[in-house]
């Protein structure tokens, strides 16, 4: 990795981008987000809601992708974990109290604990086993949150209480900010260390992976169990932003809505997924209101756009991006995209003498 | 697996203590036990409406069980097929049953059900052959790689995609029969069965066999088994692969709308109506092991006898969760099924 | 010996995706001929009956089979155009048993009456088949298998035979009457093309061979002549 040798030379901003896995353009693209909320028309009441919800699903695309993209094994469950943190967190602030800033992290427990051993009973096997296996999970607590009602209240849903006394948005867009920004760099960074190299020779062939010395299945479940881990701990915001909290949020068109934000944004990228999240949910909340007496209508699109992606275009945006920027010539520019991560990128910024 | 069934027959006691020493033998003892228990306790009506269900819910797993084995897709459109046979099925009985309240004619009455029926088998060749044309003929000439995830998650988009179409076009109504015949109640022992669930339990048993021989003796039968078996092998005795997943989906594909037809007095079709045959299929299909075809028939009925059981003792409502939980038991202790997994490979990677 | 050329195969460039490991191969058999093709380990001579047999696809280069192009056309048209291939890894059909192997084996023909002929023709071949009949391919030994492949290959009443490494782990005497077996193939003017690593004994019983390495064929002519020759003494008869 050329960044190694060359980190003596970064000034401060390009050590800082290097630190939060950025380039440039991601920087400056994060920056514009998180003043948006100020900018006409974004400043409406609903708009920062459209992209509080746009964040969360950003953020789950992130830790969704973290096993879909790189392991390449689709937690089918994925729902099911990020439900069990919120009730998790839900059950306790509800019933014995307990501030939902400390229970979101309780929430983190089962939804790892689970994922561990989901990991660990079927990570050894063929990657669909995990996904089916996972599914039936989120089946089963689909049903436990239906059923257990003196826990759960059932399809009636648990009042949480939420983690601000306002109505307003702002707040919580920028704690789903947070977040994301938390989600985004831990996972990049791994991703982008040595366990990462593990993870994506698994992903590409297991086989070779394990000759070359890697144990495959310990790996998964490293990963397996991280993402969930996550889940969870976006779960805790879920019930704390919404205040009520029903069984379909683990019910399995909740995983197909991340699953397709994923693909459109690309695999195997983590930022693909999390940068098509908010225009994907401003689309799609646009068709539901514009076409509001036929619900569903999203969904078609839903559907239609996963079908059209995997047969035509796999890398989704992620691969648009990638084949734009091979494109490039302006040394500007290719400063702007490249940041100070690839060491190709340096070479030519060099050549070019900008630097 | 077919071969083992005819190879059996000379029976023996070493032989049969071995049988019931498997994996396979103690759950099908013990689902037998179950079985004569909850009939005790509860009345024979638990083992007729296991039977009924059973049989149906066999037609639906084998199809997965195909799809799985020949095309290697894990799907998660089949209870989709199911839910288009019940819309078949519903659209055309209704008009000329409503016409036949007016106008009586006894024959007409008795053969308009097998029309519905036969109408929804039409249907689901029909969308089995256009998703395969349309969608995973394009996906495997563009690659074949990570073919098993590519495919479902190819299967996910088709299932949402039909599901809210077809919400998108015929609404969120329930769309089914009281029943399709008006003929006297039939009873067995104490149990009082209509004759729609009776025709319905022939139906299966039927087909079941008709299936059987056609896999077992046919020319494309036993090509399917070919491709399922060594698919490179298939293409060297000049097999069509293409022409065999064609015919493969199309098949299973009929069989799930055909259950979704005979069901609609019991599930009367609207737009997620799949999903709990969906469920149920998948259940069947971890439990004989993934893309055991036979074993999936068997299956079924315990998965059925299950959820019965389910329903009488934990109540309503928990007919998904306790035999998930079981499943996820099975996958833990045998992640090949109880009675094997036909498919090469399914362990290792 | 009437020239007739049966397959034609010219500038053959084929290869695994990005891998190319056949490099302008050119190669012809003549109705009747048994010819075979032999060297070292990965040179590529799997990769040349599989492109012949439809299962890759070339990457340029001709392949005629009796007058007709055959290099765009998928496996199974192939086989149903009269060539049968018996691949090295066999491709047999685990959970069915030999007769039912045998069967799928006559998969493209429809007459029932030559289906029962071939069968008897095979059982003759190789009587341990007819013993076995209804065991399960997946249960056999490996001798047994090979035979079964080879047998499954000619159900379909090919008028040519790829056959890869017949003899590769098999025991002296089972290796005889694969050998053998192909001899009487011979005898009934069945066109073979053979590619073995046992070149002492393929070039006594072939009547042309030619010899590929690293994807290029560096030698060709009749089989006596090339077991006089320098290269092959050297580099495959050890002497
Ligand atoms: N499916 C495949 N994908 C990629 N490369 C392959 C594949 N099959 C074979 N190869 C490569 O192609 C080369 C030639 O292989 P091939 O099997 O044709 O050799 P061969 O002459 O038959 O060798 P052997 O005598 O060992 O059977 C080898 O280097 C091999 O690694
Ligand atoms: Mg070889």
């Amino acid at each position: 990795m050329a960044n190694v040798q060359k980190i003596d030379n970064f000034n401060g901003f390009q050590k800082t981008l290097d630190a939060v896995c950025l380039t440039p353009l991601g920087f400056f693209g994060l920056a514009l987000l998180a003043v948006l909320p100020f900018i006409p028309p974004f400043n409406q009441e609903y708009l920062i809601r459209w992209m509080v919800v746009g964040l969360f699903m950003a953020a789950q695309a992130v830790a969704f992708d973290f096993t879909g993209g790189y392991i390449n094994i689709v937690n089918f469950g994925f729902a099911a974990f990020v439900g069990l943190g919120a009730y998790t967190s839900g059950i306790l602030a509800a019933r014995l109290g307990l501030s939902p800033w400390f229970g979101m992290f309780v929430g983190v427990l089962p939804a790892a604990l689970v994922g561990f051993l989901t990991g660990v009973l079927t990570l050894r096997l063929r990657g669909i086993f995990a996904a089916v296996m996972a599914w039936f999970i989120s089946l089963a607590f689909w049903g436990l949150a239906t059923k257990l009602v003196f826990l759960t209240e059932g399809p009636l849903g648990l009042n949480c209480p939420t983690l601000l006394q306002t109505s307003s948005n702002l707040p919580y867009f920028y704690i789903i900010f947070a977040m994301f920004m938390v989600t985004y760099i831990v996972l990049r960074r791994i991703v982008r260390s040595h366990m990462g190299l593990a993870f994506k020779a698994i992903g590409q062939n297991m086989e070779a992976a394990r000759t070359s010395g890697i144990n495959p299945t310990r790996y998964r479940i490293i990963n397996f169990t991280l993402s969930c881990a996550f889940a969870g701990w976006l779960g805790g915001f879920y019930a704390h932003y919404y205040g009520i909290l029903m069984p379909d949020v683990m019910h399995t068109a909740k995983t197909i809505e991340v699953l397709v934000v994923v693909y459109i944004g690309g695999r195997a990228s983590l930022w693909g997924g999390a940068f098509a999240a908010i225009p994907f949910v401003f689309a799609m909340e646009m068709v539901r209101s514009v076409f509001s007496q036929y619900p569903g209508l999203n969904l078609i699109f839903y559907g239609l756009f996963l079908i059209l992606i995997m047969i035509y275009y796999p890398g989704g945006a992620a691969q648009l991006y990638q084949s734009l920027i091979e494109r490039l010539k302006n040394p500007f520019f290719l400063r702007l995209v490249n940041g100070v991560i690839s060491a190709p990128a340096q070479k030519k910024i060099q050549a070019s003498g900008l630097s | 697996m077919f071969m083992a069934i005819a190879n059996s027959n000379t029976l023996n006691l070493e032989r049969v203590l071995t049988t019931l020493k498997s994996p396979a033998g103690i759950t099908i003892s013990a689902s037998i036990i179950a079985a004569v228990l909850g009939a005790i306790d509860n009345g024979f009506y638990v083992i007729v409406n296991a039977i009924v269900t059973g049989g149906m819910w066999a037609l639906v797993a084998m199809g997965l069980a195909l799809v799985f084995g020949v095309m290697n897709v894990v799907s998660f459109v089949h209870g989709e097929f199911f839910m288009i046979g019940g819309l078949t099925a519903y659209f055309t009985f209704t008009p000329f049953s409503d016409y036949l309240m007016g106008n009586p004619n006894p024959l007409f009455e008795a053969v308009l059900p097998i029309l519905a029926m036969v109408a929804s088998v039409a249907a689901g060749v029909v969308v089995g052959i256009l998703c395969e044309l349309i969608v995973f003929r394009p996906l495997r000439n563009r690659t074949r790689e990570q073919w098993v995830m590519n495919s479902f998650v190819i299967t996910l988009g088709l299932s949402t995609f039909i599901v809210n179409s077809s919400q998108f076009i015929l609404g969120t109504d329930f769309r089914g029969i009281v029943s399709y015949w008006n003929y006297p109640t039939l009873s067995f022992f104490d149990v009082y069965v209509s004759f729609d669930r009776f025709f319905v339990f022939i139906l299966a048993m039927l087909i079941l066999s008709a299936f059987w021989l056609f896999m077992r003796s046919s020319k494309f039968g036993r090509a399917i088994r070919a491709v399922s078996q060594d698919e490179t092998g298939a293409r060297m005795v000049g097999i069509n692969i293409n022409g065999i997943q064609t015919l493969t989906l199309a098949l299973s594909s009929a069989l799930a709308a055909l259950a979704g037809a005979c069901l609609l007095f019991m599930y009367p079709a609207y737009p997620t109506v799949g999903l709990g045959p969906l469920y149920n299929s998948w259940f069947i299909v971890i439990l004989a092991g993934m893309g055991n075809v036979a074993g999936a028939a068997v299956g079924a009925f315990i998965v059925a006898l299950l959820q019965v059981l389910t329903t009488v003792y934990f109540g309503e409502g928990w007919e998904y969760t306790v035999p998930a939980a079981c499943i996820i038991l099975v996958l833990i202790i045998r992640p090949s099924g109880i009675f094997g997994s036909e498919v090469r490979g399914i362990l290792n990677q | 010996m009437e020239n007739q050329l049966l397959l034609q195969v010219e500038n053959l460039d084929s290869g695994y995706g990005f891998l190319q490991v056949l490099w302008n191969v050119s190669l012809s058999v003549a109705k009747g001929e048994y010819v075979c093709l032999v060297g070292p380990n990965g040179a590529g001579k799997s990769t040349f009956l599989k492109s012949v047999a439809g299962l890759v696809s070339p990457m340029a280069g001709r392949i005629d089979f009796s007058g007709n192009s055959i290099s765009r056309l998928p496996g199974d048209k192939i086989c149903r155009m009269g060539i049968s291939y018996i691949s090295e890894e066999l491709n047999l059909f685990a959970g069915m048993t030999v007769q039912e192997n045998l069967a799928m084996g006559a998969f493209t023909i429809n007459d029932k009456r030559k289906i029962v002929e071939n069968q008897d023709f095979v059982f003759e071949l190789f009587p341990a088949l007819k013993e076995r009949r209804r065991q399960l391919a997946g249960t056999m030994s490996g001798g047994e298998r090979k035979m079964l492949a080879i047998g499954r290959g000619l159900m379909s009443t090919p008028s040519l035979l790829l056959v890869d490494e017949p003899s590769l782990g098999l025991a002296p005497q089972t290796t005889a009457a694969v050998f053998r077996a192909l001899d009487t193939l011979k005898q009934k003017e069945v066109t073979i093309l053979l590619v073995e690593q046992n070149v002492t004994k393929t070039l006594q019983v072939t009547e042309r061979g030619y010899v590929l390495e690293k994807g290029k064929i560096v030698l060709a002519g009749a089989s006596t002549d090339l077991i006089q020759n320098e290269h092959v003494r050297k580099a495959y008869l050890g002497i």
